[in-house]
């Protein structure tokens, strides 16, 4: 198994090495010769063979973006490395070499095939991403653990597998386990794994293979709920209206209030505080699904005019096309009787018409973009005034939940509602009220005498407790305004995205249009010149 | 001998009628050309002999009931004659084919045939309609004379309006119908069964189709945004102009196309009908309640066809029966049938013949247990044999398994399956004018073909012929269409794609071209156009094929492919020695890739003359900034399609063999064509008939072998060497050898008997012994066993002395049955 590589002369994978290599195994015989002219670019090169080089260190191989077949086998590589632009690479030998450790692949995810046949691996690591792993040997390595194999699991096409020659395939339940732990494999060590034999194995580990699929059901549920409560999210951000719920916002006032605490323990507050709460979930609920129910309009509104707008597109491009092709059916004649005409004066003028025509069809295919840019502009400013009117009325809408009744034609939407603001208002008032009796009370010494010192200490005098009030107050307006403010900026940029990213678009599609009829004149033009120059 | 005379009162009051109707149906029959089998040919106008002495006797006489019956129908008429001077006479006791005077009610025998096909009413009515020939009424004006039996129509398969009605309300009635026989007036053309101005039922049910599949369409959702037309630079008055002219214009095709239509219709009404009205016919009447029948109808026993109650061919109901009563109708029929009612229990709407009780008085009847009044008469047994149909006459349908309807402007020939040797089954000629001269279209169907041919079209106008195949044809054919069966002509044919292993759907031949298009192909090709060269002799078809100008192939979008690599088009230039290639459009772009290829000239011995060069490669790049591909993908693209030319000429040559096959198979299978018996025809399917035979003899023969008895003397004879004949001596001996083999037989039987009993006695004595010895220290097992061992020694001691015995006495019984038997043989009595 050791090599004894002091003896052959160690080479570096060097261009030389490559260019020979791609040269040798590029097209043969007269496409050799073409190819051979012209130049080969490593990043066309689809296959590659690097056997009994010698090599030591994988090198160089950045340019090969496209390479799909790798092989390395029978060299001295110590270590995985620079194959990690390599990202088409399917089928990867690395076979007889001195690797120790499974590293760096992560980028290969297309890989299916993987050799590691003769080397001195001792554990099967650090292939997390290989999701479309087919075929893998790692025979003749020095895997010890048979509980490491279990790592294979996660590779739901894994088919045939290589691991005789290792210490591990010495153990007396060798292919039991692995039939058992690996039920969708097909072949173990080039041998087919019958019926009988995954029975049997099943009969042996039926308790652990069922614990195994039970925590591995289990973490596929976590993972998919986890999905699923951030796509949620996502829902309600792309809404706009995320964390309105529930009793967010009420406990996220309650949290950044300092004086909260103490103000909670003056008696009648919690009361207060219990009516308090529901009314402003209440609140949140309906501005959240106001919200929702908006989205859908607004996700309507952008399907049906993204429609339009592809129809438009797609309708003027057949058009144009029909232009195009109907002239190059008559092209290829034209331009052969352009050559057959002797007279020179008679050429002249058959030239002087192709070259009208031409003209008439770049005159045609520009006129119909024109007619399309126009459109459009049209189109997408129809768009940004309804989506932006609809927005608008959401803005008002959640304004409306949220201010004062200083607006009076949002109340129109939700009179009966007590709004947020009013709500906090009534709120403070009546807090207000509470601290200015305990005040009387504390001046009387009435109290009771269960009222915690800290607390005590607000009431010192009426400047303090009124302070305390207040604070707690505006803390707790902030957090309104805030969620306000967030609300309706995210709202704003959204549509201005949006705009931009279909006006962009469309500028892109526009330019890209226009070039390429102009590259197709001037390629008509050059056929034409070509024509005449040739005679 | 009074129903003979009163025959001959009845037509010496009807002769002078006659002779004026006469004449007037001779009118009818000029205008009116159709052939009506005159009565006066053969005595009924049957066509087959029928013996009518061998009728039941029932036929030919009457019970005393049914004479009692007569007496009350006669009492009836005469009543009736008295009230109604002025109305016909009824139609109640005619005479049967024996000359008996029945009553019509009693010529009425429920049946259910058991056939399946025939439970249905419509299925009924058309089969009654399709398996007779009608007679019509002489003179149209007056019932028939005679009504003869159902038993005897079937036979005969001939008879009047009357008769078929009664068939076809007996059938109905088993059936559990609420059925009745209707006598009354109808238009010329149902009474003379006369459908050349109705379409043809098979075209009035395509018409329909088509209409139906245009209706469901268009159904377009509305929209929020539009993309604005491009300004028109155009006078608005003008387009007025213009659109006010093409209204005139339409108006005035539109007006052209009423006056022709109307016209059309003018030339098509039917001469006006002098007996209008008076025309009498016979149909049947269902009534609703029983059967599911939700609504009464009509329905027309001639044509099998139904009508409603108010149908403008029906003028007028004289009266009606079943096998139960006979009423006859008291409402005014003046504005036709619209207006009836069949509320039959209503005295002021319909009179009957006989007393009868409705079910509810029966009921009432019933509770008070006996009635005072005697029990009202009640209609006698049918005098009609029971009704029997083969399954042969089934089958074949119409009388000689075939008939043709003339309608407007179309001939239908209808023809029983397995009839006609080429399993032709409908032929429907359409005509372009109305006296059926010039052909239009001429369909066929067929049915039990072996090459699944199943319609055949063709169109005289273009000399198209289409034939249409069903599924499971051995040549995958769908469709053919063509001119001629010659190669080479034009014609196209469409297979089951999904039968063929290279996908064709169609293939469209013309000169000089042809066309195949494909259907689900791995390689996603979905046409190929051929074009052939002009050859230069023109026409000399040369089986080697003629020379290639050029074949387009265009494939579908592959998505697993960009599009700029995704071949949409080819186009081989066979003449020109070039090769074009256009490749799928971008989603974005307008014009798409090209790539055409000057091949390299090939010397004749297939090497290459000319080496690679670039310039061999024109090409349409689409996207300025990128790269010219290489000059080795453009080497190894061209060696490709060179290659894949070669395949295409092969492709093609394999069509046109194909075709060539296909054209010699389908001339052979017209020539010779074969029909298909499936192996449960056990009536036609001959392999089947005969192995069915086979069978039937061998079980035949097997039972006769084991009913033949063993021959005793067989082996004494064979020691003589088995002689034809037995010398005096010779049978003496035979007789002692077997008498004394018999002897010897009966001994031995007896000595083995002994021998049993022997050595079960010694084994029961050798027990018996060994159980006085050890006795006292055996233990109770062995003892039990012991005792078990004893009596059922004794028992089969018991039985075999029994044989014995018997054997005693069998064996002179035995020895004289024997020779009894010998004595009597053929082969030895004579010497004996």
């Amino acid at each position: 198994m050791i090599r004894l590589y002091g003896k052959v002369e160690q080479s570096v994978m060097d261009e030389k090495i490559l260019q020979e290599a791609v040269e040798e195994q590029g097209p043969k015989e007269e496409a050799g010769q073409i190819s051979k002219e012209e130049g080969i670019s490593f990043n066309a090169v689809l296959q590659l063979r690097l056997e009994y080089k010698n090599i030591l260190k994988i090198e160089h191989l950045w340019e090969f973006t496209s390479l799909t077949k790798l092989q390395l086998n029978n060299n001295l590589i110590q270590k995985i490395e620079g194959l990690a632009n390599l990202t088409n690479i399917k089928w990867l030998d690395l076979s007889f070499n001195n690797i120790e450790k499974i590293e760096g692949l992560e980028t290969l995810t297309k890989l299916e095939d993987l050799t590691f046949y003769n080397n001195r691996i001792s554990c099967i690591e650090n292939m997390d991403t290989l999701n479309n792993l087919t075929f893998f040997a790692i025979g003749n390595n020095c895997l010890g653990q048979l509980d490491n194999v279990i790592y294979l699991r996660r590779f739901k096409n894994l088919h045939t597998l290589n691991l005789a020659g290792n210490p591990l395939a010495q153990e007396a339940n060798y292919k039991l386990f692995i039939a058992a732990y690996l039920s969708d494999l097909a072949y173990l060590d080039y041998r087919l794994l019958n019926g009988e034999t995954k029975k049997q194995a099943f009969a042996k580990y039926q308790y652990a293979i069922e614990e195994i699929r039970h925590n591995e059901l289990q973490t596929l549920k976590a993972t998919e709920a986890e999905q699923k409560r951030q796509e949620e999210l996502q829902q309600h951000k792309d809404a706009f209206v995320e964390y309105l719920n529930g009793s967010q916002l009420f406990d996220s006032m309650v949290a950044q209030d300092p004086e909260a605490q103490k103000l909670n323990q003056l008696p009648g507050v919690a009361d207060l505080l219990l009516t308090f709460k529901p009314q402003l979930v209440g609140l949140c609920i309906q501005m959240f699904e106001s919200g929702f129910a908006e989205q859908k309009l607004r996700e309507a509104e952008v399907k049906a005019f993204l429609e339009v707008l592809q129809e438009a597109v797609r309708e003027k491009q057949q058009r144009s096309a029909q232009l195009v092709s109907d002239f190059e059916k008559h092209r290829k004649k034209r331009i052969l009787e352009l050559k057959q005409v002797e007279d020179a004066a008679k050429q002249e003028a058959q030239v002087n018409q192709y070259m009208a025509d031409i003209k008439t069809l770049c005159d045609s295919c520009l006129l119909l973009e024109l007619q399309l840019v126009d459109q459009m502009e049209e189109i997408i400013k129809d768009f940004e005034r309804n989506i932006t009117d609809m927005i608008g009325s959401f803005i008002e809408t959640v304004q409306g939940l949220y201010l004062f009744h200083t607006i009076g034609h949002s109340n129109l939407y939700y009179a009966p509602a007590p709004l947020c603001r009013d709500l906090e208002n009534h709120l403070h008032e009546e807090i207000k009220d509470i601290a200015m009796a305990t005040l009387e009370k504390v001046a009387k010494n009435e109290v009771e005498d269960d009222l915690p010192d800290d607390v005590r200490a607000l009431f010192v005098d009426k400047e303090t407790i009124m302070n305390a009030v207040g604070a707690s107050h505006d803390s707790h307006m902030l957090r309104i305004d805030n969620r306000e403010d967030k609300l309706v900026t995210r709202i704003n940029a959204w549509i201005m995205n949006l705009i931009k990213k279909i006006q962009d678009e469309e500028v892109w599609r526009n330019r890209k249009c226009i070039s390429e009829i102009q590259y197709f004149i001037q390629h008509l033009r050059n056929q034409l010149e070509e024509v005449l120059h040739h005679e | 001998m009074e129903i003979l005379l009163e025959e001959k009162e009845d037509e010496g009051r009807d002769t002078e009628q006659k002779e004026l109707i006469h004449q007037e149906l001779l009118e009818v029959e000029k205008t009116v050309n159709i052939n009506i089998t005159s009565p006066e040919d053969t005595p009924f106008g049957w066509t087959k002999p029928v013996n009518l002495s061998e009728c039941p006797s029932s036929y030919q006489h009457n019970s005393p009931q049914e004479k009692q019956l007569l007496v009350i129908a006669d009492n009836f008429s005469s009543q009736y004659s008295h009230i109604f001077p002025n109305r016909k006479p009824l139609f109640l006791c005619p005479l049967n084919e024996c000359g008996v005077k029945k009553f019509v009610s009693t010529s009425l025998r429920s049946t259910m045939l058991p056939y399946s096909g025939l439970y249905d009413w419509d299925n009924c009515a058309s089969f009654v309609a399709d398996h007779l020939v009608v007679q019509a009424l002489d003179p149209p004006i007056e019932p028939p004379r005679r009504l003869i039996s159902p038993t005897l129509l079937l036979q005969t398969q001939t008879g009047t309006c009357f008769d078929i009605s009664g068939l076809l309300c007996s059938l109905l009635l088993g059936a559990g119908y609420d059925a009745y026989c209707v006598t009354g007036y109808a238009v010329r053309e149902m009474c003379l069964l006369d459908q050349s101005r109705e379409e043809c039922p098979l075209l009035v049910g395509e018409v329909q189709v088509k209409v139906e599949g245009t209706s469901a369409e268009d159904e377009r959702q509305v929209r929020r945004y539009a993309v604005k037309p491009p300004r028109e630079l155009r006078s608005n008055f003008e387009r007025a102009q213009q659109d006010l002219k093409q209204q005139e214009a339409r108006a005035e095709l539109l007006r052209r196309q009423q006056e022709a239509q109307r016209l059309q219709e003018e030339l098509e009404r039917p001469p006006p009908d002098p007996l209008q009205g008076q025309m009498l016919h016979c149909w049947v009447l269902v009534l609703a309640g029983k059967r599911e029948i939700r609504d009464h109808f009509f329905i027309d026993p001639l044509t099998g066809k139904s009508y409603a109650l108010g149908d403008k061919s029906f003028l007028g109901v004289e009266a009606l029966w079943n096998q139960h009563n006979y009423w006859v109708n008291m409402q005014d029929c003046c504005h036709g049938c619209s207006d009836m009612e069949y509320n039959l229990g209503d005295t002021t709407m319909w009179e009957s013949v006989l007393f009868t009780v409705t079910e509810k008085e029966e009921e009432e009847e019933e509770e008070e247990g006996w009635s005072e009044e005697p029990k009202p008469f009640e209609m006698p047994r049918s005098w009609v044999d029971t009704i029997t149909l083969s399954k042969q006459d089934l089958e074949r349908r119409w009388p000689g398994g075939s008939r043709s309807t003339q309608y407007r402007k179309a001939k239908l020939e209808r023809f029983a399956p397995y009839l006609l040797p080429d399993g032709l089954v409908t032929r429907l000629t359409t005509y372009t004018d109305l006296e059926c001269e010039e052909v239009d279209v001429v369909r066929e169907w067929y049915q039990n073909r072996l090459d699944h041919l199943e319609e055949r079209e063709l169109q005289r106008a273009s000399s198209v012929t289409v034939e249409r195949f069903s599924p499971g044809c051995k040549l995958k054919l769908k469709t053919h269409s063509y001119v001629s069966l010659a190669p080479g002509t034009e014609r196209r044919m469409d297979f089951h794609s999904k039968a063929c292993p290279d996908g064709l759907l169609r293939r469209a031949e013309s000169p000089g071209q042809m066309e195949e298009t494909f259907d689900h192909r791995d390689d996603l090709l979905y046409s190929r156009h051929v074009f052939y060269a002009r050859s230069p002799e023109g026409g000399s078809e040369e089986p080697g094929g003629r020379p290639l100008e050029r074949v387009v192939e265009r494939f579908h979008r592959d998505a697993a492919k960009a599009p700029r690599e995704d071949v949409a088009e080819r186009v081989f230039l066979f003449a020109e020695g070039s090769v074009e290639v256009t490749f799928h459009l971008e989603d974005d772009r307008i014009i798409p890739v090209r790539r055409s290829f000057v091949k390299p000239r090939v010397l004749p011995d297939g090497q290459r003359a000319e080496s690679w060069r670039p310039g061999m490669v024109t090409s349409y790049q689409g996207d300025p900034h990128e790269d010219p591909p290489k000059n080795v993908y453009l080497y190894e693209m061209l060696t490709a399609l060179m290659e894949e030319e070669e395949k295409v000429a092969l492709q093609i040559k394999h069509s046109e063999t194909q075709v060539r096959e296909i054209l010699a198979t389908r001339e052979r299978e017209e020539r010779n064509p074969e029909l298909r018996i499936s192996i449960y025809d056990t009536a036609r399917n001959e392999k089947v008939q005969r192995y069915r035979e086979d069978m039937i003899r061998a079980q035949e023969e097997s039972q006769k072998q084991v009913k033949k008895e063993i021959d005793l003397l067989a082996p004494f004879l064979a020691r003589l060497g088995d002689p034809q004949v037995l010398s005096p001596q010779q049978a003496e001996r035979v007789l002692e050898d077997c008498l004394a083999n018999q002897r010897m037989r009966m001994i031995e039987q007896d000595k083995i008997l002994q021998a049993r009993y022997e050595k079960e006695t010694r084994a029961l004595q050798h027990e018996q012994q060994l159980y006085q010895i050890n006795q006292l220290n055996m233990s109770k097992e062995e003892e039990e066993r012991y005792h078990a061992f004893c009596s059922e020694t004794v028992f089969k001691i018991g039985v075999i002395k029994q044989r014995q015995s018997r054997h005693k006495e069998i064996t002179p019984q035995k020895h004289l049955a024997l020779k009894e038997k010998l004595i009597r043989d053929p082969r030895l009595a004579p010497h004996l």
